[in-house]
């Protein structure tokens, strides 16, 4: 199991830090993440050696993203022999959610590390899972949650789309349950007045 | 004699690099072009590797690389990177006073982000 497959190569003298990837933007969060990972955070950080803390991802299906990316956002690879034309298969975001949203974080955080030896080691201390719980739990070393930056909110002409989308709901009455825009800037309008 | 020097100079190649005379000279001479480049390229990656270190030390309490030197500038302090970086790896105290000295300096960088992180476990580490 990929879980608990800990193997005494990384020493133990790192913390376990865990992230909620609940209502979090994909790409931010994987950049937090790939900070922490590579060790970068630390004083001591050496390029030659790994030195990451551990890092548990929870609710990773959870994770958002902004503007149309949940339907056109593609991840595209080659098969076949040396990545001839024909090959290229692509699957959508929200396939790939749909298949194994580990995944798509995973992905997310492996793409913006350094592409040297040290990848994949970094990879083995990345451990997501899409819910809440996770095998860990009796681990001592879990102090604590690492709470990553705010962001702030940019809104240059979502502002009339907001706008529009508030008086379509005070005239209806009901939550905008379906289109995720409409509960993105739900999401934003909670978090400008809050 | 030329070939013993060579030899000399190619212990630890790998193959035939170590063994044959004209593989042999052929890396040593790449090789001391690396090194020619690399004694300049050094002293580059030495002062990025510090101001990465003195980065994350800087952020563990709430500050970013940028402001921190301009408040050191303010203030003049002529410390440089290398010892700023051993100051953040192992003398954890003084590098704090230094961050809140740059941070008075400098207007209005309070704490951005995490005052309740354990730093003395951090930086042991």
């Amino acid at each position: 199991k990929a879980l608990a497959g800990l193997r005494r190569i990384n020493l133990e003298g790192l913390r376990w830090r865990v992230f909620d990837a609940k209502g979090e933007v994909l790409g931010r969060l994987a950049s937090q993440i790939a900070m922490v990972v590579q060790g970068k955070d630390k004083p001591t950080y050496a390029p030659y050696r790994e030195d990451g803390d551990m890092c548990i991802v929870l609710n990773a299906k959870e994770v958002c993203v902004t503007g149309r990316k949940m339907t056109d956002k593609f991840y595209r690879w080659h098969t076949g022999q040396d990545g001839y034309v024909g090959h290229l298969k692509e699957r959508s975001l929200k396939d790939q959610m749909a298949k194994d949203p580990t995944e798509v974080i995973r992905k997310a955080v492996l793409r913006m590390l350094p592409r040297n030896k040290l990848r994949d080691d970094r990879d083995r201390k990345l451990r997501i899972f899409p819910s809440s719980e996770h095998p860990f739990g009796d681990r001592p070393l879990e102090p604590f949650v690492m709470p990553p930056r705010k962001v702030r909110e940019m809104r240059p002409r979502a502002r009339r789309a907001l706008i529009r989308a508030q008086k379509k709901a005070e005239q209806q009455l009901q939550g905008t349950g379906h289109t995720r825009k409409g509960k993105k800037r739900e999401v934003q309008i909670e978090e400008s007045d809050g | 004699m030329n070939k013993d020097k060579i030899f000399k100079l190619a212990k630890g190649f790998r193959g035939r690099a170590k063994d044959c005379i004209r593989i042999a000279r052929e890396r040593v001479e790449k090789a001391l072009q690396y090194s020619y480049r690399d004694r300049r390229t050094k002293k580059r990656d030495m002062r990025s590797l510090w101001i990465e270190r003195i980065n994350a030390g800087t952020r563990l309490q709430g500050v970013n690389y940028g402001n921190f030197m301009h408040g050191l500038m303010k203030e003049n302090i002529q410390l440089n990177r290398k010892v700023l970086s051993e100051l953040s790896m192992h003398e954890s105290y003084s590098f704090k006073a230094l961050v809140d000295v740059s941070r008075n300096a400098f207007p209005g960088n309070k704490k951005v982000a995490l005052p309740p992180k354990k730093e003395g476990v951090s930086i042991v580490v």
